[in-house]
């Protein structure tokens, strides 16, 4: 009977750490702001993990877009004032530009 | 120390064409006229370039020269009606509006080559001249904070439509 407990009990434990291992490991998903000002990205390489968002706020005081080169993700005309969201969901690195002011470029990569 | 600027010396770097007028100073509402005026003249060859080039990259150009300009004259006005400032004609604005008008003028009469080029050269030249105007005097010339803040918001818009332009201006060369 003691030897039973002492196995449930030390089952229980590993159970626990093995939960705790898990939770630590894959933590929770993050939201991470380019500001897009003077006519550039801020930050103009970011790296971020999958699963995380990323907002675009354009504080310009024309529209912007934040375009992907290979045609991942396009935000579409941001307004002034205006933000657009983009959750990462594949690895690589993604190099994306204003589409309507061609000197703005930047990088984004996902872990 | 108080800057002094004179209107006769902003058109001399705006326009080799400037009239001849007494020296005064530049104040916060001739400023604003002649930043409303500037950003007019561009939307008015964005908008006929628009229409009459046949480059594809050109009428993108003048699409998004008609697109920029007006909203940084959206925040002019709006800035000037908060701070209840009329924008005041002067001899720098009068002198855009008649040169921009000259050069309209001037493009109707091309087509084609000709006229993508006589724009975008012009869209450089432009470019170039305000950037110097901020810097020379708009932007030190300017008293009030907010007007100011506008003014050196606006600047990296201007250097991005100049290397937008420039680029252009390349690439038109090499078609040629």
């Amino acid at each position: 009977m003691i030897a039973r407990l002492a196995i449930s009990a030390a089952a229980i434990g590993l159970f626990t750490c093995t939960a705790g291992f898990a939770a630590s490991d894959r933590s929770e998903p993050k939201t991470h702001t380019v500001t897009i000002e003077e006519m550039r990205f801020q930050p103009e390489r970011l790296t971020v993990a999958r699963g995380d968002t990323i907002v675009w706020v354009n504080k310009d005081l024309v529209p912007h877009t934040a375009t992907s080169e290979t045609g991942r993700f396009d935000s579409q005309t941001i307004q002034t004032a205006k933000s657009w969201k983009f959750t990462a969901r594949t690895k690589g690195e993604f190099a994306y530009i204003c589409s309507f002011h061609p000197t703005m470029k930047a990088m984004l990569n996902v872990k | 120390m108080r800057i002094s600027f004179s209107v006769v010396a902003l058109a001399g770097v705006l326009f080799l064409h400037a009239p001849t007028v007494s020296a005064q100073d530049v104040n916060d509402a001739q400023i604003a006229s002649i930043v409303v005026t500037a950003n007019q003249v561009d939307i008015d060859a964005g908008k006929l370039a628009t229409s009459k080039s046949t480059n594809d990259d050109i009428k993108a150009f003048a699409r998004l020269m008609v697109t920029d300009h007006t909203a940084v004259n959206k925040s002019a006005t709006d800035l000037a009606s908060k701070l209840k400032v009329t924008p005041q004609d002067n001899a720098t604005s009068q002198s855009l509006k008649a040169d921009g008008e000259k050069h309209i003028t001037h493009l109707k009469t091309l087509k084609g080559a000709a006229f993508d080029k006589a724009y975008i050269d012009r869209e450089v030249a432009y470019h170039q001249q305000v950037i110097d105007a901020l810097d020379k005097t708009l932007i030190p010339g300017a008293t009030n904070g907010e007007l100011k803040a506008l003014l050196l918001k606006v600047r990296p818009a201007f250097v991005a439509h100049l290397e937008h332009a420039k680029r252009l201006q390349a690439s038109a060369g090499e078609r040629d």
